[in-house]
């Protein structure tokens, strides 16, 4: 089996031709060096050089596929996981080509065996069972006619016994007288002779094969009977008897040999034809030669009186004959009377072979030992006539080739040494073309050994068999291929699904693996960002250290400080934007939560636009703020969000903006009102429609949450008058890192997240941002937000009380804000005059006020009330250039009565070059009297100029851009300065508890960018001490020439009185600047009564300032019971020791809870006292005077200032108490301040705190003199 | 007699100079101007209770940097003592180091903090130093029966 396998596979193998799906297999494998290596299929050695070209390929294919790999791998360690689940992928890739080439050699060898089989079982089985058949049949066929040739042996030899045993009888019986009296008589003779024929006739007769049988007496008498086959005759043949004496021939022994009787030629033989079957005579006996016919057995031929064979050839036959030969003895067993021969043809045997191989094929002879041939199956003649007569013809020489072949073959093989017994059986003996059976036999006769050959052709038996096996063959060879070529089609097939899924897997897995790496770098990224702000934070945080440290220094000249200032402002905005860049990937990631806080909104926009004001200054580009009078002031939101989109926005516009405008525009609605508004604002805009539906989803929602809240929809436009944007980028511009232009990040810079973050934060405010078309090159920025007001304070801010009628003058360089302010002054009913110019403005102020030297020159008084009210004419005819418009305002304007004049003159208006500027300031003095100036300054006014407005009491400075809050500052400082006059005379006003906190002071408001220009309202529980307050004052504010002083605490507040605006401004001033003034007040000439007072007001501190510059520190406090709240005990200790020395008593705690409880004690004391007191009964006496002030630390443990500072105030509710508490805080920021003052603080103080800046604070916040 | 002016002038010279040096402040020279007939070991008190509080503070600072989980607020909260009560005493290096260390405390950078700490005792030391050698020549001259200029 094994070897059929072997010589079955390569068949089954190598029919998948090199193009068939098996030698290009399409997955590779992975390197498969051993896979199979003594598999079948490498017997070839073209399959192996095709494998190993294959396996080179796929090795290639491998490492190609693996160094990706390797350098996928190399990365990161945390895709470890996923590497492993990529060579999964791989590895069972491969495992899946594997399987199938598994499947297809299994299949292989299957189908190779069950064909292998099949033939097996078809062929070889029948083969070898039709060989045994064959074999038998072989033998058979050669056995019968060695047994007829037996059986005509065995008859010949009995016939030739009985006729020697018959003749005996009768020669016995003859002889006896003859040998006992006297020689026989001839007629005894002819008896014997008569009955000798007539036995031998019978036994003639009864053998119809026997071809002679003769009698060859002793003495040479012959009797013989013939038979011959062909002419179907019998004959009686006998020698002459006349010839012969018996007596001589039968005795005489020595002389009976065959001699005597061949050459005998005289004797006459006869024959006599007989009848065949009665033995009649006939016909006449002819005489015939002797010896002629037959062989008669002589002597000669048994010479040891055994009985003999022979194979004769006869004259008259043309087959052998088979001859045997007996003695006949005499009755006394020694001597050899006659001799009997009987012949047999051999041809019967012959024709028994040709019977034979009539009905099976095949040749079949006999030959004798010699080779001489005896009988065949065929024709061919036996005996071949020579010379001497006919001979028997050797089997190598027979005429017959099959025979002759097959002899020679025989005789090629074994040559003359046949092998012991004669017996060869050869199945496959090639004779001529074709395949034989030969198979011989030996029949060892004494004398006449014969061999008998067949040979059959192999076709005859296995012809049918082999032709079957062939056939058989054929078709499972097909059927196999064909199954196995199918079975690889569906293996293919089948599992090209599976290496299909297997692709798709590692598609997907390569997928997952390209997200994770997406997402790993998008981690990095945010990881990035965040250590870079960190990385970024901390020399942030030195930097704002060190400048703190700087600031501190109390050594700095103002402007120092001023840019030290500036410079942390800006690093802590370049600290925002690096908060804001982790703001913004917590927006993304939704992690931002906003702030709910109060805020005041129009105080961050200010703030902005402040900030701003500067960039847009030095680029010559005006901002402006415009926001509605109707706008609450507070609102609850995140406030540091909301100035982070303003920021943006207004940096961004003013980036792209060279020259022209910047205006932030706001206004808003009520949301309740929203849909009623919503509906024309949808026609005006269509582009909102999405909004206003979007809106209307809300409504329910938001009408159900926040019906308690007010909530307010806040709308803003940004326009500037840039370079504009390309409408089809105006969506795309809100996207992160996006830029309108690509070359923008080059001439502008910008890392275009701010749009992107402002949209975040817009959204999250529940808002939406646009950009909106527009007319004018820019751009117009919408964005609205949803923001609550708190429900109680919907007070409008603008409360200036214009009763009077007030003109304002309004030079300001900018066109657009000048437009805008004069809209919104016209709008409270101010009159408004526009100059663009100085030029103009000297042209329109000898306009409003020089009538008065024409017609009422009595009427020059400080009172301004009735300056000017005639002489257009003549004005009209002066200011040529005045247009008609201006003239007939200008007309109205003096029809009034009364007015006030505010002139409001941009710095920029002046010309610096030269000294113009200080005849230009000459100029608008001659006015001073009649109008009060006031001044807008740039941050880059030089301080000469700044001074020189001081000098000459122009002490309404504010710094640009005017807006509306500035605006109202100016209109009250004007004007309330003047009612304050007329309170004044009324010495005691009482009614306004107001008091403003003129939050800056004068010199920090010179600053440039102070963003600190507010006017803050706080209530003063003791207006009963408003008179002592001036005084008091105005003396401690002159006890401080130096400036650096009040330089280093912002914190160092001016109060004064919403009736003393302008007097506490001016002390203010004077405060850094009073000697100066001082010693400089008699410059100002044409003083009107205002300056004249405030001259006179200041002077006296002046002496008293000088009096009691440095003594009278002491006792200051005196009377006072102060609290001081402070953890740790060394500043305790100081406070207490600042406090002591200046006179007060002082108590001590060290937190917030004991503050709150001391208070909460002091103010039931006085409740009661005061509840004793209405009752009329007589008030006990309180245990400790009741605090004057609580100095509060603010960071405390246990509780700290702010939240004591709250309680405190809670506790004062409903009383009629205000204690004044001023908080100690290490931080010098305003921010810092703001959060004091929002918790309800009256003022505050820098740790550490020094005597004098401590007495003098406390004293202000009391109101307290010296006395 | 002579002893007692040389020493003066040498007080004179040494406050000078840690005032030029910008080790003190305004601020001490307040103190020492609180100090009155009635409590003639102010500056003295104060002083030593600043030394007593700022080694505390240290221990403190140390023990929560120390921590695996360093709570910057506590930090903080710490720093702003020491600066408060360094500010308070005139120690100007002192304060402005706090100043420094609180910042690296809002921005959570330990190793800075680290450094500041270093800084803070090395600032410490050495003015602890110099206001002993101040107070010990002060004690000296009012041993020697001097009064102790005043500025």
């Amino acid at each position: 089996m094994p070897e059929k396998a072997l010589e079955i596979q390569p068949i089954t193998i190598t029919t998948p031709t090199p193009n068939s799906p098996m030698a290009t297999p399409p997955p590779p494998p992975p390197c498969r060096t051993s896979a199979t290596p003594d598999s079948p299929i490498m017997t070839t050695p073209r399959r192996r050089a095709l494998h190993r070209l294959t396996g080179f390929t796929r090795s290639l294919s491998c490492r190609r596929k693996r160094a990706p790999s390797g350098r996928r791998m190399c990365p990161v360690d945390q895709q470890d996981d996923f590497q492993q689940a990529s060579t999964h992928c791989l590895t069972s890739y491969y495992s899946v080509f594997v399987v199938r080439l598994a499947i297809m050699i299994m299949l292989a060898i299957l189908i190779g065996m069950l064909t292998v089989l099949t033939w097996h079982f078809t062929k070889v089985y029948t083969t070898k069972s039709l060989d045994t058949l064959a074999y038998g049949l072989r033998y058979e066929l050669l056995q019968r006619p060695i047994l007829r040739m037996w059986n005509i042996l065995n008859s010949t030899s009995e016939i030739t016994t009985a006729q020697v045993k018959l003749s005996e009888y009768v020669l016995r019986k003859y002889s006896s007288p003859v040998t006992q009296a006297n020689p026989t008589s001839q007629a005894q003779l002819v008896e014997l002779y008569e009955t000798m024929k007539a036995v031998t006739w019978s036994l003639f007769q009864s053998r119809k094969a026997l071809n002679a049988i003769t009698i060859n007496y002793r003495n040479g008498f012959v009797q013989a009977f013939h038979r011959d086959h062909r002419s179907n005759n019998t004959f009686y043949i006998y020698s002459d008897l006349s010839n012969y004496s018996i007596s001589a021939g039968m005795y005489s022994r020595q002389g009976w040999n065959d001699q005597s009787i061949k050459g005998n030629i005289s004797a006459i033989w006869y024959r006599e034809p007989l009848d065949p079957n009665t033995g009649i005579k006939i016909g006449k006996a002819k005489p015939i030669p002797a010896d002629d016919l037959i062989n008669i057995a002589g002597l000669s031929q048994v010479p040891d009186g055994a009985a003999t064979w022979d194979v004769a050839v006869s004259k008259y036959t043309d087959s052998p004959l088979l001859s045997a030969a007996l003695p006949v003895f005499g009755p006394s067993n020694q001597s050899i009377v006659a001799v009997v021969g009987v012949t047999t043809a051999l041809s019967s045997v012959g024709q028994l072979m040709k019977e034979l191989v009539e009905v099976h094929s095949g040749h079949i002879y006999l030959t004798s030992q010699e080779g001489y041939l005896l009988a065949t199956s065929t024709n061919a003649p036996l005996l071949a006539n020579t010379s001497m007569g006919p001979e028997l013809v050797m089997a190598v020489d027979s005429q017959d080739h099959v025979i002759r072949k097959g002899a020679r073959w025989l005789q090629a093989i074994y040559g003359n040494k046949l092998p012991p017994g004669h017996v060869v059986h050869i199945e496959h003996a090639k004779l001529g073309k074709e395949d034989y059976y030969i198979d011989s036999f030996f029949l060892n006769l004494k004398r006449l050994p014969i061999v008998g050959v067949i040979i059959i052709p192999r076709e005859y038996i296995m012809g049918k068999a082999d032709q079957r096996a062939f056939k058989t063959l054929i078709i499972l060879i097909s059927a196999s291929v064909c199954i196995l070529i199918i079975g690889c089609l569906c293996i293919l097939i089948l599992t090209n699904g599976v290496s299909k899924e297997m692709k798709l897997r590692a598609e997907l897995i390569s997928h997952l693996d390209a997200r994770r790496r997406a997402e790993a770098s998008n981690n990095y990224k945010s990881q990035f960002l965040a250590n870079m702000s960190h990385e970024l934070r901390t020399p942030m945080a030195a930097i704002i250290g060190l400048l703190d440290i700087v600031i501190t220094d109390s050594s700095l000249a103002s402007e120092h400080y001023a840019s030290l200032t500036q410079i942390r402002k800006c690093s802590l905005a370049l600290l925002r934007l690096l908060n804001n860049i982790l703001d913004l990937s917590k927006v993304e990631s939704g992690k931002l939560v906003l702030e709910e806080a109060d805020f005041n909104l129009g105080q961050e926009l200010e703030g902005i636009v402040d900030m701003h004001s500067v960039q847009c200054i030095n680029q010559d580009v005006e901002l402006v703020l415009d926001l509605s009078d109707d706008m609450p002031e507070t609102f609850r939101g995140d406030s540091a969000r909301f100035v982070e989109i303003f920021s943006n926005l207004i940096s961004n516009s003013i980036k792209f903006t060279k020259s022209g405008h910047v205006i932030v525009r706001g206004w808003c609605e009520n949301w309740n009102a929203f849909e009623d508004s919503g509906k024309s604002l949808l026609e005006q805009k269509k582009s909102w429609c999405a909004l206003r539906s979007k809106f209307k989803q809300q409504t329910n929602y938001v009408k159900k949450t926040c019906k308690k809240e007010n909530k307010m929809i806040l709308w803003f436009e940004i326009e500037d008058t840039g370079c504009g944007i390309d409408p089809a980028k105006w969506e795309t511009v809100f996207d992160s890192f996006e830029q309108a232009d690509a070359s923008t990040t080059r001439k502008h810079g910008g890392t275009g997240l701010g749009l992107s973050i402002v949209r975040t934060l817009v959204n999250k405010m529940g808002g939406e941002v646009k950009i909106v078309k527009k007319d004018s090159p820019g751009i117009l920025m919408r964005l609205y937000l949803l923001l609550n007001t708190p429900s109680d304070g919907s007070e409008q801010s603008c409360q200036v009380d214009f009763s009077k009628p007030t003109v304002v003058v309004l030079a300001l360089g900018g066109s657009v804000g000048r437009g805008i302010t004069s809209q919104w002054l016209r709008r409270n009913k101010v009159s408004t005059i526009e100059a663009s110019d100085w030029k103009q403005l000297t042209l329109i102020l000898p306009e409003l006020f020089n009538p008065t030297n024409e017609c009422n020159g009595s009427e020059e008084q400080p009172s301004l009330s009735e300056p000017l009210e005639e002489e257009q004419p003549l004005s009209s005819e002066e200011q040529p250039s005045l247009s008609q418009t201006l003239k007939e305002e200008i007309l109205n304007i003096k029809a009034m009565k009364d007015q006030v004049f505010i002139i409001v003159v941009d710095i920029g208006l002046l010309d610096f070059k030269a000294g113009i500027w200080l005849s230009q300031l000459d100029y608008l003095d001659q006015f001073t009297g009649k109008a009060k100036f006031a001044w807008t300054l740039s941050h880059n006014s030089s301080s000469m100029v700044k001074a020189e407005l001081r000098k000459r009491g122009h002490v309404i400075v504010v710094n640009k851009p005017l807006y509306k809050t500035k605006m109202i500052q100016i209109l009250e400082a004007a004007l309330q300065g003047r009612t304050l006059e007329i309170e004044i005379c009324s010495s005691d006003g009482g009614a306004s508890t107001n008091k403003a906190l003129v939050d800056c002071d004068i010199a920090d408001a010179l600053v440039p960018l102070s963003l600190g220009d507010k006017i803050e309202r706080l209530i003063n529980s003791r207006p009963t001490r408003y008179q002592d307050f001036i005084n008091h004052h105005i003396e401690f504010t002159d006890q401080n020439p130096e400036p650096s002083n009040s330089s280093t605490d912002s914190e160092n507040q001016s109060q004064s009185s919403p009736k003393l605006p302008d007097n506490g401004l001016e002390s203010g001033r004077s405060k850094s600047k009073g000697k100066e003034i001082a010693s400089t007040s008699d410059e100002s000439q044409n003083g009107s009564p205002t300056s004249k007072r405030q001259k006179m007001v200041s002077s006296p501190p002046k002496e008293k300032g000088s009096s009691s510059s440095s003594g009278c520190d002491e006792e200051k406090l005196r009377g006072l019971h102060i609290l001081v709240v402070e953890d740790t005990l060394l500043l305790q200790m100081v406070a207490v020791k600042i406090l002591l020395k200046a006179g007060a008593t002082v108590n001590a705690v060290s937190d917030g809870l004991q503050a709150v409880e001391a208070m909460t004690s002091m103010i039931d004391s006085l409740v009661r006292r005061n509840e004793a007191v209405k009752k009329g009964l007589e008030p006990e006496p309180l245990k400790s005077p009741p605090y004057d002030l609580i100095l509060m630390d603010c960071q405390m443990p246990v509780m700290d200032g702010y939240e004591a500072t709250k309680e405190i105030r809670r506790m004062e509710e409903g009383t009629r108490m205000h204690i004044q508490i001023i908080a100690q805080t290490a931080h010098a920021m305003s921010t810092d301040r703001e959060k004091c003052l929002a918790v309800g603080m009256d003022g505050y103080l820098t740790k550490p705190l020094q005597d004098k800046i401590t007495v003098e604070t406390i004293m202000k916040h009391l109101g307290r003199s010296i006395d | 007699m002579d002893n007692v002016i040389q020493l003066q002038k040498k007080l004179v010279d040494y406050k000078t100079s840690l005032f030029n040096e910008g080790i003190l402040d305004d601020q001490f020279t307040q103190l020492q101007q609180l100090q009155d007939e009635s409590n003639p070991d102010f500056v003295v008190e104060v002083v030593s209770l600043f030394f007593k509080d700022s080694e505390r503070l240290f221990d403190e600072l140390a023990k929560t940097l120390d921590q695996q989980n360093v709570d910057f607020n506590r930090l903080d909260a710490h720093v702003h003592q020491l600066k408060g009560s360094s500010s308070s005493i005139g120690a100007q290096r002192v304060q402005k180091v706090c100043i420094l260390f609180r910042n690296y405390c809002e921005v959570r950078n330990i190793e800075e903090c680290l450094k500041c700490l270093q800084q803070l005792k090395r600032e410490y030391y050495f003015v602890k130093n110099k206001l002993e050698t101040l107070f010990k020549l002060e004690k000296q001259i009012m041993e020697a029966g001097g009064t102790i200029p005043v500025q």
